[in-house]
Order: C-alpha cells, then structure tokens, then sequence
C-alpha cells in the first residue's frame, strides 16, 4: 500500500514536472511562434472603431458585423483583398489577415446578437 | 518633490493601510482594476474589461466629468462643428456596465502595496492599474513658446480647449491676405496627419472667407503620414505643387489628374529639407525663425514637442524616450509591475499615437489583465491603427494598419496602407463620409 502511495506521489510529482515544463515552453513559444493566432475575437476587436463594439452597429455609414453569416464575412474579406469589391480603407485592411483569421472572426461575429 | 520621494512618501502610509486587506489576485472574488485617464484609452480599457468580465470591479480615476475628445478637433477651426460637440461624458459607461468613476488627481501610486492615492483624499486598493495619461505639450522646448504664450496669443490647440476656441477666433478675424503659420512638431507625436489636416481645412475655409489668405506648414520632417494622398489633394483643392520626389504614381490624365499650377496657390509646407526646421520665435512680432529664414504670421499655431502626460512622470513609469516601456504583449510596464500603460504614452514601436491606437491597445491591455487575475495564459495580441484625415470636407483619405507582436516589438504587418492616388472622386468622398461616421462609431465604441 505504502509502496504503491510513493509511487503514485511520485507519478503525480512527474506530472506536475512535466506539466510545469510543458507550461514554460508553452510559455515560451507563445512569445515566439508567430504563426500562433489571435482569437477571432482579439482580431474582431479592431473592427469595433467603425463597425461598432462586437459588430453591433444601429445606424451608420459603416456594415453592421453582428450576426452576419460566417461565410458571408470571409466571401467579403476575400473580395476586399483580390480588390474585386472596391472599397475606400478595407482592401488595406484585409490584406493584413489569413484566410484562417477571416474564418475565426468570422465565426465570432456570427455568434454576437445583432442587439445587446 | 522629487519622483522617488513622491512614491515613498505614499509607500508609508500606504503599507499601513494594506497590511489590514492583503489582497490577492487568485484570492479575490471581485478583483479591482484601477484606470488611470478617462480619455479614449482609458474608456475603452474600462467598458471592455466589463464586457469581459462584469464580475471585475472597474474604477476609473480622471480629473474632468466631462471628456474632450481631440481627434476631430480642427474641425472647431473651420466652424463645421462646434466646442461643444466635442464634449463626451461618461453616463453611459458608468450605467451600462455599472463602471465606477472618481473625478479626482491621483498624486501617488505604491505599486508594491498596490494602493493609489487623489488629491480628493481617497486611497484605493487595486489588483491591476491601467494607466492611460495621454500627452503633454513641452512648449519650452522651443526658443520665445511657452505655455502661457500658448494660452495668450500663439495657440497650440492640440490637446483642445480654450486654446482651440482662442485659434478659432484668431483665424476668423484674420485681416484679409494674411498669412496662417503652423508649426508641425517633430517625431513622435500625437494624431500624424493632424497638422497637415489642419492646414487643409482652413485652406479650404479661406477659399471662401478670406481668399487671398495665405497657409504655410513650417516642419522639421520630410515626410509625414498619408503623405503623398495629401499632397495630392492639395494640389487639387488648393494648388499646391507637388513636389518632384513625390509625384510617382500620381495621375497625370483621366478624370482628376495632378497638374502643374502657374502660380502657387494658397498652401505652402516647408519641409525640413527646405529649412522648415524652427528655431526661434517671436511672440511680440508673431514671426517664426527657420533655418530658411524668417517667416512673418498674422495667426501662428504652433504644435511643440510632446511627451506623455504628467501622471506617468509623477508614477515613474517613463524612461528616457519620454514614454512609458511596456511588455508589448500585455502592456504591463517593465518599470512597475501590476500596472499598464496604453495610448499616446506608451512605447508601441510602429503604432503612431492615435486614438484608434489607444483604443485597440486598450483592447489588448484590457484582456490582458482579466487573464492575468484569472491566472491564464495571456492571448497573442493584435493592434489596428486607422487614421481617418481630411484633406478637404469632402476629400477623405486615410491610413489603415494590421499590427502584430514579432520578435517582441510592434510590428506593422505589410500593406498597402493609404488611399490609392488612383482613388475615384467617388472613393474619396465616400471617405470623407466615413470619416464624419467614424467620429460617432469609435465615440460609441470607445465611451458607450
């Protein structure tokens, strides 16, 4: 019995180990790796200054985003970017994206209500 | 009273009083973030720590109930709007997401205690502190300016107020062909299109009110940001030849083509290449020493070098920049732990000082800090800049960019960045159009 308790304080001691490590280079490579992504909403974020805060927009100028259907908003984004929908500034900005990026914004501009 | 003493003398009385509540950020059940500056960064943290998490207590601390916004500003010089439009209060914050504020000075901060202190006599405890102080103006950097000049007789009107008000009335009694001078400041600065925009507004108000008036633009930079696309406006609203180095992929034919003007129009920029560089001034003559020579103003505006705002001295979160280093992917400063700088007063390496820069830094600080009092992971952060700027009231351009953390700096990602110079005239007033939304959507993103 007692054996069997050391070995299992020592399995989960290896594991906190591991699982530290694991942490850190996690850690690390966060700083690092830039191929990791944003979230769809961290990216989405950026578009609140005109397309209001998470898309909810009530009268403007500008396309309200909330609720818009996933594929919508990537068809959209590609055609801002190959410049076959003319636009003033969203070329400039859909070239700074993937198509990955478009998806995860996408999809979090999908799930907000249309109204708070 | 010196930086150090400053900090110290707070640290007693607050190592007392911390000693009764020791607060910890995983014990917590409500944690307490304090914000510092109720301006575009400010609010923004604010409203967005509280769409995150409305568990989170959220104060805010800023001197005037009522806010000021500068971007749009110049737009009081020219009569389209007026002073009060640009007031902004913070009602909606404070009801919709329950956001506590506190119209106070803070005149001491403990980050060890994490304790802050206002001249009102309030002392708060905080588990994270979002500093977002903006800029302040070092009119004694240039020779003759100072800020009672400022306040008196040569405006800067760049954080606005009575001096936007004093250099709106100064332009509308211009005596008629006179001449209005703006200085532009060095790098790094405050809303980079502003002054160039400036001049274009009222280059356009003086095509009506006062046509044989005069606009120059002294400055000390060769370029300036949208550059060419304002350039190119200039030369066709107010004939403003287009220097050589700048003409390429200018239009010379189709439907609004760059020309080649006669005689000078009314707005003139002397880049530093050209001795626009100021190195004295006159405020009995209202004349303006350059390497170029002098230049004699009937209205003078001049928009000194800047630094960020006071609070981010007295709290000792600024290095020898004049600004406040951060760990970009949280905006934590690498000075003080526990507390975080975002907008015009942080270093944010290629982001200008703008608010959409603050607001989207805001963002990022923001989910930052409800991750770190959870005791997550931070997520990769990501920035956008837009610059909306006028070149007229219905010549609309712009500067757009994507940012990312590379190699622990900001970095912009590569694009096309400006109004094409290829832009239809449809495309440039449908700018102008989203410039005048875009004050009202950030407005609300940012305080509603």
């Amino acid at each position: 019995m007692r054996r069997q308790k050391t070995v299992k304080k020592f399995a989960y001691a290896l594991a906190l180990i591991v699982a530290l490590f694991a942490a850190t280079v996690h850690a690390q490579a966060s700083e690092t790796q830039q191929s990791e992504r944003p979230t769809g909403e961290m990216m989405g974020n950026t578009c609140a200054a005109c397309h209001g805060t998470h898309g909810r927009l009530g009268s403007a100028a500008f396309v309200p985003l909330a609720g818009m259907a996933a594929e919508e908003f990537v068809r959209a984004m590609r055609a801002f970017r190959d410049g076959s929908r003319p636009s003033t500034l969203m070329h400039s900005v859909a070239v700074g994206f993937s198509d990955e990026e478009y998806q995860a914004m996408a999809e979090f501009f999908a799930a907000q209500r249309i109204e708070e | 009273m010196q930086r150090r003493d400053f900090l110290k003398a707070l640290g007693a009385g607050a190592m007392l009083a911390s000693g009764l509540s020791i607060k910890s950020v995983f014990a917590s059940a409500t944690p307490h973030v304090v914000i510092v500056g109720g301006g575009v960064g400010g609010a923004t943290a604010a409203k967005y720590l509280k769409l995150a998490d409305p568990n989170i207590r959220v104060t805010v601390i800023e001197k005037n109930p009522v806010y000021i916004r500068p971007y749009g500003s110049s737009e009081v010089l020219n009569d389209h709007i007026g002073m009060t439009e640009l007031e902004v209060r913070y009602d909606r914050l404070r009801d919709r997401y329950g956001i506590e504020f506190l119209f106070d000075t803070v005149i001491g901060v403990d980050p060890l205690a994490r304790t802050v202190r206002t001249a009102g006599g309030v002392q708060l405890n905080y588990d994270r502190m979002i500093v977002s102080p903006g800029i302040q103006l070092l009119y004694d950097r240039i020779e003759g300016y100072s800020a009672s000049v400022a306040e008196s007789r040569i405006p800067s009107a760049w954080i606005p107020g009575h001096q936007t008000r004093l250099l709106r009335d100064q332009l509308h009694a211009m005596r008629p062909g006179g001449t209005f001078v703006i200085v532009a400041p060095p790098n790094p600065y405050r809303c980079p299109p502003g002054p160039y925009e400036r001049g274009a507004l009222m280059a356009e108000w003086f095509k009506v009110h006062n046509p044989t008036a005069k606009v120059i633009i002294l400055d000390s930079k060769d370029n300036f940001v949208p550059g060419p696309s304002m350039l190119l406006g200039w030369n066709r609203l107010y004939g403003y030849n287009v220097p050589e180095r700048f003409r390429e992929g200018m239009p010379t034919e189709g439907e609004w083509p760059m020309k080649a003007h006669e005689e000078p129009g009314m707005l003139e920029w002397v880049a530093g290449r050209d001795g626009g560089r100021v190195l004295s001034v006159d405020p009995a003559a209202l004349s303006v020493e350059t390497e170029a020579g002098r230049f004699q103003a009937d209205v003078l505006n001049i928009v000194p070098p800047m630094v960020a705002g006071r609070v981010a001295f007295d709290l000792d979160l600024v290095d020898g920049t004049g600004y406040c280093p951060i760990d970009r992917r949280t905006h934590e400063s690498t000075r003080h732990p526990g507390i975080h700088v975002i907008g015009d007063a942080c270093v944010a390496d290629a982001m200008p000082k703008s608010g959409f820069s603050a607001n989207t830094q805001a963002k990022v600080a923001a989910r930052a800090v409800v991750d770190l009092l959870a005791g997550r992971d931070t997520q990769v952060p990501l920035w956008e800049n837009t610059c909306y700027a006028l070149a007229g009231t219905e010549y609309g351009l712009y500067v757009a960019d994507i940012f990312r953390l590379v190699d622990g700096r900001i970095t912009r990602t590569e694009g096309p960045r400006f109004l094409p110079l290829d832009a239809s005239r449809a495309q440039i007033r449908i700018g102008a159009l989203y410039q005048q939304n875009w004050m009202r959507t950030f407005t609300e993103d940012c305080f509603a």
